[in-house]
């Protein structure tokens, strides 16, 4: 166990690294030429793979074309060097920007409908390359395939075999590729990534546009893939369409899903398996089918984190075992100290007229409401009311028939749900939606990706720019922890709290942000009564600090308690808006939650509804 | 003419497919990337069946439908059933295509056979074209199936109970629908269907396991075209395939008739992505 | 809380149930007899649709029993309950929209095992009772009105020759007179026979034909009673906006 420990203490990334010297030192090793191949076919595999990976694992979307981009960089990088364009660096680039374009524009329409058409059209690609490579047949030397190539050089210098100075290359475009996913993958972008991934709905009410971040996925993996084709032209200096067809295709994905799509060096394990593995034994190709099919069988059904996800488990329970941290069962009865807050500056929320209707059934009927910071304005009525449609409307995910909704004095009627919660409103769902794998201070940093903003690129090369942004991320989030009590548990699993934690941490996510107003969806639900008290507390903590709170609520009496403001649905209209006094006196209240008819009682008050029910009820 | 015939009958295959993406969509919503392997199976079986072994026709399709009912029956129970995400059924539905492409190869080589028709395979010239009674064997066939499916799904119990579970799982239930075994039913009666459809197909396309995966790519536009779940939009998408494919190779030359069909399957998802006869559903969240 | 002194057809104890993580139903009991009506009132967000959809087999129950007819019936799933005689109208009226009506009956029947033939005179049992499904057999369900629909609805559920009708909400989103005309079709099949779980959020029309009264808050029952016994709807009232203690 104390091995383990000391292992544990260095940090993670020394033991890739130190892998990757080791594979960059190979040849002095003295290890035989097939062996060098071997490794060299094993890193632009396993650069292929990776954009597979960034768009399925972290994304969630199934593009099948980088078999095409990697055709695409192959022969990019192969027409420059028989054009006498040798220099290995300009290669790249020209093969990586080939492949970005290619990725870009085919998964814009790949991306219109949903799962399946992007993974049919991407695997049409596929599909396409043969043909394609003949239309320029007289370029591309067709079916015959592409000679001529010349051997790479760098600055001038012809990189010579014999030296496996090539080799070098490869692996170090290998390593340095791996270093930009993994920059990638840990930051606020990665948690991006798999917040989208988990729920597009989410992602949006956050401020991520969900079209444009799972088009990034997309293009973003299509830019190794068209790097490893340029290393794999100058492999052989010859390359043919026959391998880049389907079954390159679908060991891509085999390799993929075995060495586990979500995790940075799943890539790497893969390849090293496909390659190493099967592809060694001479009638292979024969079987070669056979195995990959029976791979993404067993992957898809069993290994659904693949190896990667077994090792991170064995990790954790040596963890376990050694007494290491962020494996205590966190103690929510606990209470951290709590600050003042900060003032947080809502804004009014003005819904004028709203009219939404589905298909014959008219959801909202010219509703209005207003809420004010400083405030909790309560949005009650029985079901079928339109709360839910008030609240979807309000952010963005329905467009009214007509009316408007303004924030301050923005209107945000029509605004897709990305761009409302740019303007400030934060929700919180009735499921927490929170990712796996991310400690309880990460996701509720989540919160200000849209707020505070940062390139890729200054996240990749770890930029000034970058390392501000995130001394503010955790800053903020450590605050907005402290605000709701929770600030003891910031090292936890997020997921892997109980709902009433979860509830406070979405809260958090959603304060961290600075919104212009707040939308509580029904946060007091399945929640004990200690809970329901420190969410009851919270929500007074932020009223009073200015906050504009829209509370959507069926416990009654909690709305009673906080609220100040009071607003019924009922059958998608505002029967009353008042002070809860008020509310509870209204006999047309009375009415829609106790079903009973005005009109035929004529009664104004509720001694005289009783006297009425009564008298009913006992004819 | 003859284009058009011939175009006509590639449709109908692609037509053929998209009935077996329909039916197993409709019942499980599920995509079946596998489908058109086990159709190819079932060309292989026939060719084993009429020329190997050289048995009669109605023995052979027996063997075919059976072999492939069994195959699909197994597929859903491995690959399908326990996999709970679309995503991954994609994967699990593309390995079983692979293995199956991988097998196919291993039992049969990778050139080409040639399945005969059990029908004449003389020429016959219809309305200036020439054709083969295979072809208008497979038109009638995609045409008889649309109708008849259709038929069946608003005319029998099941058939309303499948046209139940695709528009509300739950209430279908609540009908007393076992709906996980009729899901198991349909995918292994397309399966079946795939099957016996082998001994159609095979003659015009061969028997050769490599054209599965254009096979299943196409019949995808054609369900792109018409819309899920839409079988008369099942016939018109592929159709349609069939008729740009054969007229790009004619005037174009035979590299660009896959050009020519992936730009129509991008057209469709830029302008109608839920097809021609598809619903698009108001997003819920 | 006997409503009759006879055995009940459906007898929940304790019942735990939720939504995967969710608790929704904490602790519930209640029993619903043959030919009798029992009330299950309270708020949106009760439990009341909950607790149904554990009683029905659509989620799966963590804690307590339900017992159908003398058996346990906890394990068996959702669409052998509808076999055994057990059938759920859901609320939201929620008939297959792109089917006619007749079609959605005959789906309806789907337990009986009859031939579509034989199914179509069964339903004609149904229209006797709901003449406006008569009139409109051969619409599409998603074109009628609200009140329609929840009549096929019931329809729907009643081609099954239940036992026991759980019914969700009919009277939501309908019109006072509608909703009188579904309570007085309630009262028809109560005295036929048939024991009916009446989950409402509108109480006098749930009062109209309970017998007993069982009233839900937050997962839990606050109040339970037989109808007669309920002189002062203040009472129930005060067990609906949870003032009520115990």
């Amino acid at each position: 166990m104390q091995i383990w420990r000391s292992l544990r203490a260095v940090p993670s990334w020394i033991y890739p690294l130190a892998l990757a010297v080791l594979v960059l030192f190979l040849p002095a090793l003295g290890i035989d030429f097939a062996l060098i191949r071997q490794v060299q076919l094993a890193c632009i595999l396993a650069l292929v793979v990776s954009g597979l990976s960034l768009s399925l694992g972290y994304a969630g979307e199934l593009a099948l074309g980088q078999a095409a981009m990697y055709a695409a960089g192959a022969y990019t990088a192969g027409l420059m060097s028989i054009a006498g364009y040798t220099d290995i660096v300009l290669q790249l680039v020209a093969a990586g920007l080939v492949a970005l374009a290619v990725g870009v524009v085919t998964g814009i329409p790949g991306l219109r409908l949903g799962s399946w058409s992007l993974a049919m059209t991407s695997f049409f690609l596929v599909l396409l390359v043969p043909d394609i490579i003949a239309v320029f047949g007289e370029t591309t030397g067709g079916r015959g395939g592409l000679i001529g190539i010349e051997p790479a050089t760098l600055f001038g210098h012809v990189l010579d075999p014999e030296n496996n100075e090539f080799y070098l290359v490869i692996v170090v475009v290998t390593i340095a590729w791996f270093a930009v996913m993994r920059n990638l993958v840990v930051s606020r972008h990665g948690i991006a990534f798999r917040t989208l991934k988990q729920s597009p709905v989410l992602a949006s009410s956050v401020g991520v546009s969900v079209f444009r971040m799972k088009l990034l996925g997309y293009a973003i993996g299509a830019l190794p893939a068209g790097l490893a084709g340029a290393l794999f032209a100058n492999i052989d200096m010859f390359v043919t369409p026959e391998a880049f067809g389907f079954t390159f295709a679908t060991a891509v994905l085999a390799a993929c899903i075995l060495g586990g799509a979500a995790s940075v060096y799943g890539a790497l394990i893969g390849a090293a398996i496909i390659q190493f593995g099967p592809n060694q034994a001479s009638d292979f190709q024969e079987y070669a089918l056979v195995f990959y099919g029976g791979f993404l069988i067993v992957g898809g059904v069993l290994l659904s984190g693949g190896l990667a996800k077994f090792g991170k488990a064995a990790m954790a329970r040596l963890d376990r075992a050694a007494g290491l941290a962020g494996t205590r069962t966190p103690d929510p009865a606990a209470d951290g100290p709590r600050p003042a807050m900060d003032l947080m500056e809502g804004r009014i929320l003005v819904v004028d007229g709203i009219s939404k209707a589905f298909g014959g059934n008219q959801a909202l009927n010219n509703a209005s409401l207003s809420a004010e910071p400083g405030q909790v304005t309560a949005l009650i009525g029985p079901n079928g009311s339109g709360k839910t449609t008030m609240l979807n409307m309000i952010c963005g995910f329905y467009k009214p028939d007509s009316g408007r909704i303004l924030i301050g004095d923005n209107e945000v009627q029509g605004l897709s749900p990305d761009r409302v919660a740019r303007v400030g409103v934060a929700r919180t769902f009735q499921t927490p939606n929170i990712p796996e794998h991310i400690t309880v201070l990460e996701a509720v940093a989540s919160g200000r990706y849209s707020t505070d903003r940062v390139s890729m690129v200054a996240t990749v090369l770890r930029l000034p720019s970058y390392r501000r942004v995130r001394a503010a991320d955790l800053a903020e989030a450590q605050r907005a922890l402290e605000m709701v009590g929770m600030s003891h548990l910031r090292d936890e699993t997020a997921t892997a709290l109980p709902l009433g934690m979860r509830r406070l941490l979405e809260v958090a996510r959603s304060v961290v942000a600075e919104p212009r107003v707040l939308l509580l969806d029904e946060v007091a639900s399945g929640l004990d009564e200690n809970e329901v008290e420190r969410l009851a507390d919270l929500i007074r903590d932020l009223r009073d600090a200015g906050a504009t709170v829209v509370l959507v609520e069926h416990n009654f009496r909690l709305v009673l308690e906080l609220a100040n403001r009071i607003v019924v649905l009922a059958q998608g209209a505002v029967i009353a808006d008042g002070s809860p006094a008020e509310i509870e006196q209204n006999p047309r209240v009375l009415s829609e939650y106790l079903g009973v008819s005005v009109e035929e009682t004529g009664a104004r008050t509720i001694a005289d509804e009783e006297a009425a029910l009564s008298t009913e009820v006992k004819s | 003419m003859t284009i058009l015939w011939s175009g006509l009958a590639l449709g109908a295959v692609y037509t053929l497919v998209a009935i077996g993406y329909n039916i197993v969509f409709v019942s499980s919503n599920t995509f079946n990337f596998a489908q058109a392997q086990l159709m190819m199976v079932g060309t292989f079986v026939a060719y084993t069946g009429l020329v190997t072994l050289k048995l009669p026709v109605l023995v052979v399709a027996v063997m075919a439908t059976v072999t492939v009912m069994i195959l699909a029956g197994l597929e859903e129970v491995i690959a399908v059933r326990p996999v709970k995400d679309h995503q991954n059924q994609l994967v699990t539905t593309l390995g079983v295509a692979t293995l199956i492409s991988g097998a196919t190869q291993l039992i049969w080589g990778s050139e080409p056979l040639t399945v005969p028709f059990f029908g004449s395979n003389e020429p016959i010239t219809l309305l200036g074209g020439r054709t083969y009674p295979v072809e208008i064997a497979l038109l009638v066939l995609a045409i008889v199936l649309v109708v008849l499916l259709g038929q069946f799904s608003k005319r029998t119990v099941t058939g309303l109970a499948l046209l139940g579970i695709s528009e509300d799982r739950e209430a279908a239930m609540l009908r007393g629908v076992n709906v996980r075994a009729l899901a198991l039913a349909a995918f292994a009666a397309s399966g079946a269907l795939a099957g016996f459809l082998g001994l159609f197909v095979g003659p015009k396309t061969f028997a050769v396991a490599t054209l599965g995966s254009a096979l299943a790519i196409k019949g995808f536009v054609a369900l792109a075209i018409g819309g899920f779940g839409s079988l008369p939009g099942a016939l018109v998408g592929g159709l349609t395939v069939g008729l740009v494919e054969s007229y790009a190779a004619l005037e174009l030359g035979s590299e660009y008739s896959n050009i020519a069909v992936f730009v129509v399957l991008i057209v469709i998802l830029m302008v109608r992505p839920a097809g021609l006869f598809g619903r698009v559903r108001e997003r819920v969240v | 809380m006997t409503a009759g002194a006879t055995t009940p057809l459906l007898s929940v104890r304790n019942l735990e149930s939720g939504y995967g993580d969710l608790r929704v139903v904490w602790d519930v009991s209640l029993d619903v007899w043959p030919g009798k009506v029992t009330a299950l009132l309270g708020r949106n967000g009760a439990g009341k649709t909950s607790t149904l959809r554990a009683i029905s087999g659509l989620n799966k129950i963590s804690a307590g029993s339900v017992e159908f007819d003398g058996q346990d019936i906890s394990k068996v799933p959702a669409h052998q309950r509808v076999r055994r005689g057990i059938a759920y109208v859901q609320e939201g009226k929620r008939v297959f929209h792109r089917q006619t009506v007749e079609q959605n009956l005959i789906l309806g029947g789907y337990v009986r095992k009859m031939r579509r033939s034989a199914l179509k005179q069964e339903v004609a049992r149904i229209y006797d009772l709901f003449p406006i499904l008569g009139e409109k057999r051969g619409l599409l369900a998603g074109s009628m009105s609200g009140g329609q629909q929840q009549m096929l609805a019931i329809g729907q559920a009643l081609m099954a020759e239940p036992t026991l009708l759980l019914l969700d909400e009919p009277s939501g989103g309908l019109a006072p007179v509608i909703v009188n005309e579904v309570m007085e079709r309630v009262s028809v099949l109560k005295e036929a026979g048939l024991a009916v779980l009446l989950v409402e959020q509108a109480v006098e029309a749930a009062m109209s034909v309970a017998d007993h009264v069982t009233v839900l808050d937050i997962g839990r029952v606050v109040m339970d009673a037989d109808a007669g016994d309920i002189d002062d709807l203040a009472v129930l009232r005060d067990a609906y906006f949870g003032r009520v203690g115990g």
